[in-house]
């Protein structure tokens, strides 16, 4: 049966609550409710009130409460239900969860899961709609994941849960009920998917594309697009894992393709795309054939609700087709 | 030797039957000694610092010892404490061995964080002391994590959670109250209210009086104690963790009390009046222990220097050995990153070619 990424990812929940008693569901609106966006729903019903607990309103204490959980030898998936909202819990994720391991030189850690909602192209306006992934990819002792499909939604959450650090797991709200990323998943098999490295979602040998995310879809179409248009195959890598980064999959497609566009849905400046951008720069500078094109948001402080504006500043089908233009034709 | 004691708020449920058991003399003796071997550890880390033998910061809390070992002296090893920037003595009394504590100084391989942390900033995994982060507060709501965790295993494990008058103005230092409250949890947060958050004034830090009336708003008991008067600080404490232990959730507890010196080793401390120090001082919590155990006969100065001597060797024996232990490897600076490895990913940076 096909099943939406929203599904996987409950599935994905519902299977390791099944088989691990230590993990336990935190966050806001996640019981009764059963998720602002239904991720959590009927898990309150199958587990009860004390593995899926209703917080009180404070992103902080739903991760720093995770991370003693954790100490203690628990498998907290802390919720956040919007990016937007995480600002409160920023301590706890940077300066307790990536630093205990290294601050009690690996005696104390604290494997916890930080499911986030991200992303824009939904009309939710400057705090519904953010993408402050790159916030987390910058600090060292963070596992910070981005599923694009289906299947990894399931797997990854799964991967995270094992997972012995602080995993960050970024969901794409516009993915949740997308049909394009619908999925046949096989049904009763425990899938964990890989959390170290990229995956190439087209291959190519004219240019590469990499992104994450909801850009994703974008990329794909846009590789389409051109292929039709002007027979360039490009190949198309998923990131899937933000940090830390898989410099190798990105560097070798580079050395074979020698063009790069890096498609991301946060804004420009020292986004994913700069650090990309300058590890391709710095240890493939001779596969170069062309300058690297970035396509991001603008540098403005957040998406605004008018459609209009919201729609200048994501990126699309038409602004990563432009990009590939300029790459090619270079 | 007075026990002022103000029950703020007891809405729990829980009863508190004043039944004040006697303390036995060995604990009286226990906690005086305790105490006094704080006092000394820390004059002689002060000492080290001065002498420049240690690097980095030292946080002392000479001054306030009653209020930890009242605090700490009972707990379990299977108790968490979850200390703040100035509690490095909560390892003392917690158990740890002071060559660990020594190498913790002198940033050695062998300390218990290999080098990592500042010098006052221990933790110790196997006696559950949460390796601090100068972050303030957040050490509460970590805390609060571990007492969930408890409370879900159905052990009968406390958490206890150290903080300083400073910490009450920040959010963290209410949520993790909030959320001890809204779930019961086997917490007991103890606020060393000590007059200054570095050099601001508790009259900057808050309107109220007593920092135990913040209960109120959580919904379980708020306790203001004599901080200096170690008997009536673990009396308190001790109520405290017996309503934890038994499901009766948390506590706050007050204790007022006063940091002799300076906000580390490099502040004078200039912003206070000498007589506040003074005053401060004659209220030493180790003289006062002194005067009531003299009272019962369980106290002599030939005692103390016995006491003062042995630990002076031990310190002396612990500190050869953390500065004679070898410092970490430069290399070591990649190591407890993550789960895995990142040496070679760090080291070995593949570069490409179009011959690649």
């Amino acid at each position: 049966m096909s099943v939406t990424y929203l599904d996987a990812i409950n599935a994905a929940l519902r299977e390791e609550m099944d088989r691990d008693p230590n993990v336990f569901i935190l966050g806001e609106d996640v019981g009764v409710m059963g998720g602002a966006f239904g991720a959590t729903k009927g898990l309150i019903e199958r587990f009860g009130a004390n593995r899926v607990i209703d917080s009180p309103l404070a992103e902080g204490i739903i991760v720093s409460a995770s991370i003693g959980a954790a100490m203690s030898g628990l498998r907290p998936v802390a919720e956040i239900q919007f990016v937007d909202f995480i600002t409160p819990a920023m301590d706890a994720i940077t300066q307790q969860a990536a630093r205990l391991r290294y601050r009690s030189g690996g005696s104390q850690t604290c494997p916890l899961t930080v499911r986030i909602c991200y992303g824009g192209g939904t009309g939710g306006g400057l705090y519904h709609s953010q993408t402050n992934t790159t916030w987390f990819a910058h600090e060292p002792g963070l596992v910070v994941v981005a599923p694009a499909t289906t299947s990894d939604a399931k797997g990854m959450l799964k991967a995270s849960i094992r997972q012995d650090d602080p995993v960050l797991y970024f969901e794409h709200k516009k993915l949740y009920r997308l049909p394009a990323v619908k999925e046949d998943l096989p049904k009763g098999e425990d899938t964990v998917a890989d959390l170290f490295h990229c995956a190439i979602r087209r291959p190519g040998e004219d240019a590469t594309i990499v992104t994450y995310g909801y850009m994703l879809q974008i990329a794909l179409q846009a590789a389409e697009k051109v292929s039709e248009e002007s027979g360039a195959k490009v190949e198309v890598i998923d990131l899937r894992v933000l940090n830390p980064l898989d410099h190798e999959t990105i560097l070798e497609s580079v050395s074979r393709t020698g063009r790069l566009c890096i498609v991301q849905e946060d804004h420009r400046t020292l986004g994913i795309g700069s650090e990309i951008a300058a590890t391709v720069a710095e240890r493939a500078f001779d596969c170069l054939d062309a300058p690297i094109v970035r396509v991001a948001a603008p540098d403005v402080p957040a998406i605004p609700a008018a459609e209009v504006l919201e729609n200048f500043y994501m990126p699309n089908v038409e602004k990563v087709v432009d990009a590939l233009h300029r790459v090619l034709q270079y | 030797m007075a026990t002022k004691v103000k029950e703020q708020v007891a809405n729990t449920g829980s009863e508190n039957n004043h039944a004040n058991p006697l303390i036995g003399n060995d604990k009286l003796k226990q906690m005086y000694v305790t105490m006094l071997q704080c006092r000394l550890l820390e004059e002689r880390a002060r000492n080290l610092k001065k002498q420049a033998r240690f690097k980095g910061h030292y946080y002392a809390a000479v001054g306030q010892e009653a209020v930890a070992v009242g605090a700490g002296i009972d707990l379990r090893p299977e108790d968490t404490v979850a200390p703040s920037h100035r509690d490095f003595i909560l390892n003392w009394i917690k158990g740890v061995p002071l060559t660990a504590m020594m190498s913790q100084l002198y940033g050695r391989s062998t300390s218990p964080d290999k080098g990592r942390s500042a010098p006052a900033h221990s933790g110790y995994a196997s006696l559950n002391i949460i390796t601090p982060a100068s972050t303030i507060a957040a050490q509460l709501c970590i805390g609060t994590g571990i007492a969930l965790a408890n409370q879900m295993k159905k052990n009968d494990n406390v958490v206890v959670a150290f903080s300083g008058e400073g910490s009450t103005s920040l959010g963290f230092w209410h949520e993790a109250l909030n959320f001890a409250g809204v779930r019961n949890l086997p917490i007991v947060f103890v606020c060393q209210n000590n007059l200054w958050a570095e050099s601001v004034s508790v009259k900057l830090q808050t309107k109220v009086e007593d920092m135990s009336l913040k209960a109120i708003g959580y919904g379980f008991p708020g306790i203001t104690v004599d901080g200096n008067d170690v008997i009536a600080m673990y009396r308190v404490a001790q109520e405290a963790i017996a309503r934890a232990r038994s499901g009766g959730g948390p506590t706050l507890i007050e204790a007022k009390t006063y940091r002799w010196y300076g906000h580390s080793e490099i502040d004078p401390a200039k912003y206070r009046a000498a007589e506040e120090l003074e005053e401060w001082k004659a209220k030493d919590p180790i003289a006062a222990m002194e005067r009531y155990l003299t009272g019962k006969n369980l106290f002599s100065e030939d005692w103390k220097q016995q006491i003062a001597s042995e630990f002076q060797k031990k310190l002396d024996a612990a500190i050869e050995v953390a500065e004679k232990a070898p410092p970490p490897e430069p290399i070591e600076c990649l190591d407890y990153v993550y789960s895995f490895d990142i040496r070679d990913r760090e080291l070995n940076r593949t570069t490409y070619s179009p011959q690649f």
